[in-house]
């Protein structure tokens, strides 16, 4: 080897850090802090529809987002109100029911079953799809005249004439919330799953020979070492919910009327179909800021556990 | 096979343990239960897969024809044959796999490089770097469509070059390695924690320069992890819809799931061509699933519960 190949290889070895990190830091800062910070800086501004100037408004646009049009600090804007209800009872009971049965059959899956990795298989398989074609194939399943649901209901005699899911707003959720469940249920019991993979096996044993009941071992000692994938589970699908899109408006686009309409469909409505930028990108900054929030609460009620993992 | 007992085992241990042929039938019943159990889920989750697959190899007439049925009468391929020859499918589905392939190839890259160094070295800020790597995750990437909206259609520094990205592939490109680099990075920096440091090491007592013990000796083994990382990094882009549809207007960058959604017109739907489309878009998760399902579940554990 000669000097100066040593000495390049010297200086290349030196700079392993920051040619490593440095592109992956750039690319992050140009591609996530410049649009986030461009989100805070675009909620202060009205753009004119017609013209496209752009004005200063300051706080104006959370104000007309939150606030009744002349109303003062305490009314909020019947809108927010509504739609905010509407995004808590989808993210509510779809996270809830996902949850739970996802928790169910994680545990199912836990045993040792002969084909267990072909039921794993078998229920993964929804979340892989595009949202999409999930959201459209739901919308099939609930068709009035030719979908599968009225089909089995009708034909097998449960009910005398078929039922309008996707016109009536109450009916329409449920639907809603049924095709989120479907799709994301797998990521549910992936996450658990692994948490219970966790669980030393002493434990149980110890808690067997001490004659705890079925409910108080899985209290003592599965919960608390699933808490952290509890954690991760509800952070990620709550999350989740609150900012997709893709369901809500292949399936309903917020309607009838605008029973199903949520925050992300709200938002894309305001800042694409009714070119509002500001108010869209204020909407987002409340979006932002709730999500914070609630990951800070359920790191609160979650994050610590009993044991040492 | 493992002999850990699963928690149901567990929790159902205490009921006819008493003697060994109550213990053998409780087990076999719980067993059957599981089956069962198991079984009606699996069929509910595939049901609607199924009804949409036959629906796609349904001529028209017979989707829309009473009553429902369950079993498609004349099977047939037309509708695959008619979205690519009345539609540009070919072009969007060229689309897609340009748009995710890229994406997953930078992502893969710059997530194993920079996920190493994250796993071993410490320098200036590393634990606050990553922190806000992760933290990037909790975005919410809708509240981002306006500045990406207007970032693409008026490119900060390029555009005076460029001009606007709008409609491009590049705008996808770009978006998506906003979702995915910082996911494919701790996906990464936890795999490489699982690497024995000894490996690296040895690697620079044999006289190997960092480069060529990353290279030569770690990479090698941490191929299951980037096989987890790119798959996953594929599937979010090639499922990606709510940029692709502010972002893009012409099938020169539309991908598959908007094609899909464009067989839906204001008051009619196109079933059995959407169908078809929406099969066509699926495949890729459909087929991913049943033969990676590991690397999946493995990536996903990787980035979501490890600490």
């Amino acid at each position: 080897m000669t000097q100066t190949e040593r000495s390049t290889r010297r200086l290349l070895d030196r700079l392993f850090v920051p040619l490593t990190v440095g592109p992956t830091l750039l690319w992050i800062a140009g591609i996530i802090v410049y649009p986030t910070a461009k989100l805070f800086w675009s909620s202060l501004f009205w753009t004119n529809p017609i013209t496209g100037a752009r004005e200063f408004v300051g706080l104006r646009n959370f104000e007309r987002l939150l606030l009744q049009s002349g109303g003062w600090l305490g009314t909020f804007n019947p809108e927010f109100i509504s739609y905010t209800w509407h995004t808590v009872v989808y993210v509510g009971f779809s996270v809830t029911i996902s949850f739970l049965l996802g928790l169910g059959i994680a545990i199912l899956l836990d045993k040792d079953l002969a084909g267990r990795g072909w039921f794993r298989t078998a229920v993964i398989v929804p979340w892989i799809l595009p949202y999409v074609m999930s959201g459209l194939m739901w919308r099939w399943m609930f068709q009035t005249q030719y979908g599968a649901i009225n089909g089995v209901l009708v034909q097998s005699g449960l009910i005398g004439s078929k039922i309008a899911f996707l016109s009536d707003g109450t009916l329409a959720m449920m639907a809603l919330i049924i095709a989120d469940v479907w799709v994301f249920t797998p990521f549910i019991i992936i996450i658990l799953l692994a948490g219970l993979q966790n669980v030393p096996e002493q434990l149980y044993d110890a808690a067997e020979v001490d004659g705890a009941s079925r409910w108080s071992r899985f209290r003592n000692v599965t919960y608390p070492f699933l808490k952290p994938s509890i954690l991760v589970a509800l952070t990620i699908r709550i999350i989740f919910d609150i900012r997709a899109l893709d369901l809500v408006w292949v399936m309903t686009q917020g309607g009838p009327g605008k029973s199903t309409e949520v925050w992300a469909s709200w938002l894309y409505r305001t800042a694409q179909v009714f070119a509002k930028p500001g108010e869209g990108a204020a909407l987002g900054v409340v979006m932002l800021a709730v999500t914070f929030g609630i990951v800070a609460v359920l790191y609160k009620v979650f994050g610590e556990t009993p044991y040492e993992t | 096979m493992s002999t850990k007992r699963s928690t149901l085992d567990r929790l159902v241990a205490p009921f006819g343990v008493d003697a060994e042929t109550d213990e053998w039938s409780a087990v076999r019943r719980e067993r059957l239960v599981a089956y069962g159990l198991l079984s009606v889920y699996v069929f509910v989750v595939w049901f609607p897969i199924y009804y949409i697959f036959i629906t796609s190899i349904q001529p028209t007439s017979e989707v829309l024809s009473l009553p429902v049925n369950f079993l498609p009468q004349q099977a047939t391929g037309q509708n695959y044959v008619d979205i690519f020859a009345n539609r540009p499918f070919e072009a969007y589905t060229l689309n897609s796999v340009i748009v995710a392939t890229t994406t997953t190839v930078v992502c893969v890259t710059l997530g194993t490089l920079s996920g190493y160094t994250f796993s071993r070295y410490n320098f200036l800020g590393n634990k606050a770097l990553l922190l806000s790597i992760v933290g990037a995750r909790m975005i919410p990437p809708i509240a981002l469509i306006v500045p990406f909206f207007s970032i693409m259609s008026n490119p900060p520094l390029i555009g005076g070059f460029t001009g606007s990205l709008y409609d491009t592939k590049i705008a996808l490109i770009l978006t998506y390695t906003f979702f995915n680099l910082p996911f494919a990075v701790w996906i990464m920096k936890n795999y490489f924690d699982g690497v024995p440091e000894s490996l690296d090491e040895q690697a620079q007592v044999d006289g190997c320069s960092r480069w060529e013990g990353f290279f030569k000796v770690v990479l090698p083994v941490a191929k299951p992890g980037i096989a987890a990382t790119a798959i996953l990094a594929f599937i979010f882009s090639w499922n990606e819809f709510v940029f692709a549809l502010v972002l893009t207007s012409s099938e020169q960058a539309q991908t598959l799931p908007i094609a899909v959604s464009l067989f839906v017109a204001d008051d009619f739907v196109d079933w059995a061509h959407l169908a078809a489309g929406g099969i066509i878009a699926a495949l890729p998760g459909i087929l991913f699933g049943l033969f990676f399902q590991r690397y999946i579940v493995s990536g996903l554990t990787q980035g979501a519960v490890k600490e």
